[in-house]
């Protein structure tokens, strides 16, 4: 089991007001699966996610990854849980805009370490040669669509090799064309063993998911 | 990611966006550019006030002068016989921190010579005057013990007094000079005494050229009914310095006075301190400019940091869900700041060196951007910078991830 989560709880403090995000989630999510959290907005989706991506943690409840607990984990080993065992996808594609699209997808590496410059090099090249985007890797990512861009953040989620891949909303800034493309790409992923979880308010993007997990106000239903 | 990689990284990426990076920098740069020069043209002004007390007599030269009676005198000053050749004699004897002691006699009086006269200055001294003072005959010589003793009717002349007295300068050796209606035989005519603090200001140097040097037997036998002096030259012991040997000299002759009737200052100081002065003002408000330019600087960089730093702080956020740790970003901010502060520095140091090189060749003055200069100014400038950085890192590095990410 890749992901086992017990019993989460999230508790965020919006000025005087306690608001609880999540009210007890438990969640098991196999290697190779391709999941999809959905819910309508405030549900507590999002939220989930960052736990589970080691961008947040729960207020109580235990959560392990790859058989590692997370919750005891220090800043810097989060780190590296982040880097070696995650790949994410955001909503806004979050490119770095003064990089090119290879230095892009090899920033992963260059946060791992001890991963020469050439290797970085030929692993960025032969992703987005697999994503299609060859003719892009000297450009910046001002320079391409929004369906480019987004498959130029998937090569840098992959990059790394991580257990499993993040997407927050992936489609949500593409017109349909593109979205359906980045999907097509996710089915690809997921075809090739790759473990998908993604986060939609879409439910025509969870359809394509293998599974889906509904969640509102904060609990899964 | 270590540390290294992190700053390099950040250099990396402030390569990027220099452009920009430039002009945040301009306050930086215009602070750094005025502190080079002030020090530059401070650093000239003080080599050259230097060149002109070795000029004068060195720093070991003092001079002791006659001052005027107050409107009231007291007792003690009405039994004073004021400054007088036996001080001079006493000096020599006691005063342990000198090695020269040249007592002066100075008068105007009446120069003529076949048509021309004016009336000009005339010193009666010793030959030890001429020691002290590094004074060298053009033509001829200076005074000697034996003019001294013989009270002779000898004069050596200064170069313009020479020049205006017989036409040429080296045309008055061995001619007849009519000082206070006396006749004097030229011995010697001085060089040319020349001293320029800047190139508008007039020749500092000039009086020495406008007098005659007599005996001072012959001053006070033929013009005076006493030994009264005017004032006394002396040289202190380069083991103890001119501070040390004033205040030996200061007890000395307020014990056999009784009252301070004399003035001692070192000699040149009068003469530099005036002529320096513009400079000094020109400096200080330089410095003020320099000072003003890099606090200015400072607050300006601080700002676009911490404005960029709100503007990054999604793509810091990005950045740490792909792996990068809490001290990766403070080092990347870090980096970030210290190689454009150093630029800034840098440019800030060629401009400074252009500003010395014009204001040095425009007012003519010594003026020089040395190594010594270029690392106070350099220092300076990369740690305003890291001053105003340090905030914006601190803050950008303390983000959990999660809320950097969600940061609108």
């Amino acid at each position: 089991m890749l992901i086992v989560a017990e019993g989460l709880e999230k508790t965020y403090r919006l000025g005087q007001v306690d608001v609880l995000a999540l009210r007890g989630v438990d969640a098991r999510i196999s290697a190779g699966e391709y999941v999809a959290i959905t819910g309508p907005s405030g549900s507590g989706k999002s939220t989930l996610m960052h736990i589970l991506g080691c961008l947040d943690s729960p207020t109580s409840g235990t959560y392990r990854l790859d058989g590692e607990d997370v919750g005891a984990l220090s800043g810097k080993r989060l780190a590296q849980v982040r880097n070696r065992k995650v790949g994410f996808v955001f909503q806004t594609f979050n490119l770095m805009p003064r990089l090119t699209v290879e230095e892009n997808v090899a920033l992963p590496l260059k946060y791992r370490g001890g991963v020469t410059r050439g290797e970085r090099r030929t692993r960025a090249l032969k992703l987005l040669e697999r994503l299609g985007l060859s003719h892009r890797v000297g450009h910046r990512p001002d320079e391409l669509s929004g369906g480019e861009r987004q498959r130029v953040a998937i090569a840098r989620a992959l990059i790394g090799e991580p257990a499993i891949l993040m997407a927050d909303e992936p489609t949500g800034n593409l017109d349909s064309q593109a979205g359906s493309e980045v999907l097509k790409t996710f089915a690809e992923l997921h075809g090739a063993g790759h473990t998908i979880v993604l986060v939609t308010h879409d439910p025509g993007v969870a359809a394509r998911a293998q599974r889906v997990i509904q969640m509102s106000d904060g609990r899964v239903v | 990611m270590n540390l290294i990689e992190s700053l390099l990284t950040g250099l990396d990426e402030a390569r990027r966006h220099w452009g920009q990076t430039l002009l945040s920098l301009l306050g930086l740069i215009l602070g750094t550019a005025s502190i080079v020069t002030v020090l530059a043209l401070f650093g000239g002004q003080t080599a050259l006030t230097e060149q002109f007390l070795s000029e004068v007599g060195g720093r070991g030269t003092i001079i002791v002068s006659d001052r005027e009676s107050s409107a009231h005198p007291g007792a003690r000053e009405l039994a004073s016989k004021r400054l007088t050749f036996r001080d001079a004699q006493y000096l020599r004897d006691r005063a342990s921190a000198l090695v020269a002691v040249s007592p002066g006699w100075a008068q105007q009086l009446s120069y003529r010579a076949g048509n021309t006269s004016f009336t000009g200055q005339v010193i009666g001294t010793v030959p030890a005057y001429m020691v002290i003072n590094d004074i060298k005959p053009l033509v001829g010589r200076y005074l000697s013990d034996l003019d001294v003793q013989r009270q002779a009717r000898v004069a050596v002349l200064g170069w313009k007094y020479a020049d205006s007295l017989f036409g040429r300068a080296t045309a008055a050796l061995g001619q007849i000079v009519s000082i206070g209606e006396k006749s004097y035989r030229v011995v010697g005519v001085l060089e040319r005494e020349e001293f320029y603090f800047a190139a508008w200001e007039n020749n500092a140097l000039e009086y020495r050229n406008e007098r005659a040097y007599i005996p001072i037997s012959t001053a006070i036998t033929q013009y005076s009914a006493s030994d009264h002096l005017d004032f006394l030259t002396l040289k202190a012991r380069p083991a103890v310095g001119a501070p040390g040997a004033q205040e030996q000299v200061r007890s000395l002759l307020f014990a056999r006075h009784g009252v301070e009737d004399f003035d001692i200052r070192s000699s040149g100081q009068g003469a530099g301190q005036q002529a320096g002065q513009f400079l000094l003002l020109f400096n200080f408000i330089f410095l003020v400019v320099g000072v003003v330019s890099l606090v200015t600087g400072g607050i300006v960089i601080a700002n676009i940091l911490l404005a960029s730093v709100v503007e990054r702080v999604r793509e810091f956020g990005t950045r740490m869900a792909l792996g990068a740790t809490a001290g990766g970003i403070f080092a990347h901010v870090l980096a970030e700041v210290l190689v454009v502060t150093l630029i800034g520095g840098l440019l800030g140091l060629g401009l400074g060196t252009a500003l010395t090189g014009l204001v040095a060749h425009v007012m003519q003055m010594p003026a020089v951007v040395s190594p010594f200069i270029a690392t106070v100014s350099l220092t300076t400038a990369v740690s305003v910078g890291v001053v105003a950085g340090v905030f914006p890192a601190v803050r950008a590095s303390r983000l959990a991830p999660v809320e950097a990410l969600r940061y609108a």
